[in-house]
């Protein structure tokens, strides 16, 4: 039993992290109904930012004390603003002449960024893995059994706070309204006043910013990071992100948990090598039965 | 396009057979023209990827159903080979002939196809490219996994040779020497071009291009989607098998790396550069990106070595794709060579757009 | 359709311009850019080596430093007046590293470009276990010599494996390599860990690869030959970057130690790093020469410390025969030699002796690759830097030396050296 509680926790936090990409692409999507491809790189450019910015602040451990909030704070916002504007300059320039084009375009689009990413990174940092500060203090805590970093506390609530943070931004603020409206009827939400073009722009910047965040979290939890990263990442947060309900932020989020779960509870029960094939299998046992999701509503095929 | 309208008119006269004929025998033609073994090794490798590339366009360019995980097939289809063809299995292995792998391992991957597209028939554009893209996932790994039945990391090695055998007669063995391999090749080309112009005619190429166009409607108007995306699905992952089979017996080796996600956006890049959906632009994006791939980034990366800069630009061969692929698709999403449905397909926002000025231009016009 | 007439045929001509192009120029370098031909080959005989290692992505840091020790042998015997001039010696270069590792196909792709060129009389390569599986077959059918700095997968020269990969010519081998093989290497480290270090239960992970997973294999079992425990051998994934559900699974079990099989470019350094985190911090970590990387210390931080990993090479710093290699390499690359830097100048130099040779034996003219093979088959008493070197009948060393090497202070230190007569 203790065994089990244990990879709860391992399988939450990892999920954590995969619930911070999947909020980003399921803001993304539910907007434009496009795949980006290229956020799952855009969260590896977060831990790099990171990193270097780490490095200005001539950052090599753990950090205590004062400093210790100061130095986070600057990271984490630096990160942000810079996948932010990354995420902005891709879709101006990359996804907002497609926007109109058949399905295909756009995917394709998007998979030629992640690869362009990826290889500018190769180029930035190199090709090995390389180590990351420790930043934060990781106290280990008891609770009864089992054994739980402050890392993995951080990741699991950090989660949940951005998820309702986000949520309460959409349903609250003006910009939410307009980016939930745009989501709905893109052409009626125009007719309103609504200015799409700013407001794709924004969800891009708040949706990147989010990988840049999940990106310096990354760097601290693993302490390592490589350029190669966000492609597996990427791909089982949207995995997560579908299982949820794209388009759904709660879902996002309880998508990445989920599948944090799953790879910890096959790792444990059958083996690590058939993780992957489990979660993949996953993604497409939901997309046959459920294609809306666990907390999506099942849409009519309109005509 | 000036210039090339003499020579339009002189190949107008042409029938298309006869233009295929020509670009047939200069193929034969090609290797001898300062012979070369790396290099008629190279194209038996192109050529394969050339079967690859038209199989992925009757999924993707006929059919409209953007499949991102094509690796898996040609997975399929090689291991088949693989099994089938070598000592790997039992005491002395299994050893049928080559040319009735071609049948068996098209046969096997066109199941596959039909068992891994089912799944898809009810979704929508994005999400069938993410079903397809986990199975592209799955496949290679549990072909890793199970390395009981597949070799596991080590594949399956010492693959037979395709042999030539007339009862009685004579025994060709195919050796090292590349060059039968590259007419095999060939003729697997000539066939699934052959194969390909008829489909596209036909009743179920009019019902792919129907469904890719709008589905709804083809459902409409009668269309078995099913069997159509079935059958799309089944035509595409036999090709695989096909190119499977000659690319397996010639590099004597089937290993998961080779058929990992890379592979799927290779194939797909082809496409996308050359012209999705019509078989000229599918080849020759094909052969330009092999040849990109495995001639000029190597050579290139000499030659720079050479003057004594140190940059390995095979390294750089993704982002190069990626370019390419963004860069198609923003600036000539019909590829290279288009074919004229395709153009007007991709463009109507552009056509709409204009279509709309110029009426607001005769409008201006009447009222003044 | 029309148009597509032309620009098939253009296509084509393309082609064709490429095959000259392949032709004139096939594919050598030399890392230095040019090389100082003693006097020249009037003649323009060029004999050439082929290097096929990974030298690019998370292999490069041991990739590079291994061609490096290939081109330094390469260089000296051009200075030193190859075939007494009369033929200029150059090296081809080429990767097998595809996005970051090594690749068997790429690998394979790459011999066969050697074998096309005539000039290209033997090689040295690949680093890699699966790579070979993927050359041996190709070489064995053209008759091109290949020695290996470091393959240590025990089914490229012995068994029935073995056999199976010389399919042209089951009873000539081309394949041979001056380091010894992971039977020895495996086993040497199950000896240490039950017999050396005393431990009894043991957690095997591999990376899934040919070379992780033989070694880990052989570990496997050897260490159960010796009486301990296996509690379990699970394998990761390719690029896999969370391993705590697995390493609190490994946890659960309680080893004494902990081995991996395969390369930091794999696995190994991450898997070190977060075994801490799940509380086997204390707990030691071994490993074969696949973690004898720098980029091992580099991933795993101060948990690399205390992990013991052998080289199936003997410590070249450590041998007075070596001193003039060392030097040699300094200067040239202006950095410190790798772990398998002196077995590829060991193959190579054995490479350009049996080529020289057969020059001679041919009275001068350029010499056969079987001419060649030959040679080289019968070495026996190789005076090279790392010792002397001979070839069994299978292609592997007679003199099979292993380092015992422990991370010490962020840093790889030999402890000792092991000689197995297996």
């Amino acid at each position: 039993m203790d065994l089990f509680l244990q990879q709860v926790v391992n399988g939450l936090s990892l999920g954590g992290i995969y619930a911070l990409i999947a909020l980003g692409y399921t803001m993304v999507y539910g907007i434009i109904e496009l795949i980006n491809f290229a956020h799952g790189d855009v969260y590896t450019l977060g831990t790099f930012f990171s990193l270097a910015i780490l490095t200005l602040l001539g950052v090599t451990g753990v950090v205590t004390g004062p400093a210790l909030i100061l130095v986070v704070t600057v990271t984490i916002l630096g990160a942000m603003i810079l996948c932010g504007l990354t995420g902005v300059i891709i879709e101006r320039l990359a996804y907002r002449r497609l926007r109109n084009a058949p399905k295909l375009a756009p995917l394709i689009t998007a998979i030629g960024m992640s690869f362009i990413l990826e290889n500018l990174m190769q180029y930035w940092k190199g090709p090995s893995p390389m180590s990351f500060p420790k930043v934060i203090p990781n106290p280990t805590y008891a609770a009864g059994p089992i054994s739980i970093q402050a890392k993995q506390i951080i990741v699991i609530v950090l989660a949940v706070v951005l998820m309702f943070a986000l949520q309460a931004f959409v349903t609250r603020t003006r910009l939410g309204k307009a980016m939930r409206a745009t989501a709905q009827d893109k052409d009626a939400a125009q007719l309103m006043g609504i200015n799409i073009n700013t407001t794709i722009a924004l969800t891009f910047l708040i949706g990147s910013a989010l990988a840049g965040a999940a990106g310096f979290v990354s760097g601290v939890y693993y302490e390592s990071t490589w350029f190669f990263n966000g492609f597996a990442a990427g791909l089982k947060a949207f995995t997560a992100a579908v299982l949820g309900g794209i388009g759904n932020l709660a879902g996002a989020m309880l998508g990445g948990f989920l599948i944090g779960l799953i790879e910890a509870m096959t790792t444990q029960f059958i083996s690590d090598q058939w993780a992957n094939v489990v979660v993949f299998s996953v993604l497409v046992l939901v997309l046959i039965f459920r294609p809306s999701g666990l907390l999506g509503e099942s849409l009519p095929n309109k005509v | 396009m000036m210039r090339a309208a003499p020579l339009r008119s002189l190949t107008a006269k042409i029938p298309p057979l006869g233009k295929a004929a020509i670009v047939f025998a200069a193929a034969m033609a090609l290797p001898f023209v300062h012979y070369n073994g790396a290099f008629t090794n190279f194209l038996v490798t192109a050529g394969g990827f050339v079967l690859l590339a038209l199989g992925l366009n009757i999924v993707v360019g006929y059919a409209g159903l953007l499949d991102l995980g094509y690796a898996a097939f040609f997975a399929i289809g090689s291991y088949s080979f693989a099994m089938l063809a070598s000592p790997h299995f039992g005491a002395h292995g299994i050893h049928l002939p080559f040319w009735v792998l071609l049948f068996v391992a098209s046969g096997i991957a066109a199941v596959f196809g039909i068992l891994l597209g089912a799944p898809t028939l009810r979704l929508r554009g994005d999400y069938l490219a993410i079903v397809t893209l986990g199975f592209g996932e799955i496949v290679p790994q549990t072909f890793l996994n199970l390395s009981q039945w597949t070799g596991g990391p080590n594949g399956i090695g010492t693959l037979d040779k395709p042999v030539i055998a007339v009862a009685g007669l004579f025994a060709f063995k195919f050796g090292f020497d590349p060059l039968p391999f590259y007419f095999t090749v060939l003729g697997l080309i000539a066939f699934a071009v052959w194969l390909k112009s008829n489909l596209r005619e036909s009743r179920l190429g009019r019902a792919w291009m129907a469904i890719r166009e709008d589905e709804l409607a083809a459902a409409h108007m009668g269309i078995n989607t099913t069997t159509t995306k079935l059958a799309a699905f089944a035509m595409g992952a036999s090709f695989s098998g096909l190119a499977g089979c000659a690319l397996a017996a010639n590099l004597q080796l089937v290993s998961p790396d080779q058929f990992q996600f890379n592979v799927s956006i290779y194939v797909l890049a082809m496409l996308v550069l050359g012209g999705m959906g019509n078989i000229p632009g599918v080849i020759v994006g094909s052969l330009i990106l092999s040849a990109l791939d495995r001639l000029i980034l190597p050579q290139g990366t000499n030659f720079l070595h050479g003057i004594g800069l140190n940059v390995d630009l095979t390294s750089s061969r993704f982002l190069i794709y990626g370019v390419i692929l963004v860069a198609m698709m923003l600036f000539r999403p019909e590829g290279l060579i288009p074919s004229g449905q395709r153009k007007a397909e991709l463009h109507a926002a552009e056509i709409d757009k204009n279509a709309a000025a110029h009426e607001q231009e005769l409008y201006t016009e009447a009222v003044h | 359709m029309r148009t597509s007439l032309s620009r098939a045929v253009g296509a084509l001509a393309l082609a064709a311009a490429l095959t000259a192009c392949t032709n004139s120029s096939s594919t050598t370098t030399t890392s230095s850019g040019t090389t100082a031909a003693g006097g020249g080959a009037p003649s323009g005989s060029t004999v050439k080596i082929g290097v096929d290692l990974p030298v690019s992505g998370a292999d490069a840091s041991i990739g590079i430093p291994t061609q490096n020790g290939a081109v330094l042998a390469i260089e000296e015997a051009n200075k030193a007046g190859f075939a007494g001039g009369k033929f200029k010696l150059e090296a081809s270069l080429l990767d097998d590293a595809v996005q970051g590792t090594h690749d068997p196909a790429a690998g394979a792709q790459n011999v066969q470009t050697f074998i096309a060129d005539s000039a290209v009389l033997a090689m040295i390569g690949p680093f890699n276990s699966n790579v070979a599986k993927a050359e041996i077959p190709l070489t064995n059918d053209a008759g091109l010599v290949q020695i290996s700095p470091s393959n240590t997968n025990d089914g490229l020269t012995v068994g029935d494996d073995a056999k199976k990969l010389r399919t042209a010519h089951p009873d000539t081998n081309t394949y041979f390599r001056v380091c010894t093989r992971d039977s020895r290497q495996g086993l040497a480290l199950a000896q240490v860990a039950v017999k050396r270090l005393g431990f009894k239960k043991v957690f095997v992970i591999d990376d899934n690869e040919t070379y992780g997973k033989g070694l880990a294999d052989v570990f496997d079992a050897s260490f159960q030959k010796l009486g301990g425990k296996v509690l379990g051998h699970e394998h990761v994934t390719k690029n896999q970057q969370d391993f705590k559900a697995l390493l609190t699974k490994v946890k659960s079990l309680n080893p004494d130690v902990v081995f991996f099989g395969g390369n930091t470019s794999t696995g190994a350094g991450l898997v070190r790093k977060q075994m801490a985190d799940a509380g086997l911090g204390a707990v030691t970590y071994m490993g074969g020469d696949g973690i004898s990387d720098d980029e091992f210390e580099t991933v795993a931080g101060d948990a690399a410390n205390g992990s013991y990993m052998t080289v199936a090479a003997p410590d070249a710093t450590k041998l007075p025969a070596a001193k003039t290699f060392l030097d040699a390499y300094k200067a040239r690359f202006k950095a410190p030699v790798g772990p398998y830097s002196a077995n590829a100048y060991t193959a190579a130099k054995i490479e350009i002796a049996a080529i020289e040779k057969a020059i001679q034996d041919a009275g001068g003219k350029m010499p056969t690759r079987a001419d060649v093979l030959k040679i080289i088959a019968a070495t026996n008493n190789f005076d090279a830097p790392i010792g002397k070197i001979g070839f069994d009948a299978n292609g592997d060393t007679t003199s099979p030396v292993l380092s015992l090497m422990k991370v010490v202070n962020g840093k790889r230190v030999t402890i000792d050296v092991i000689t197995l007569k297996t």
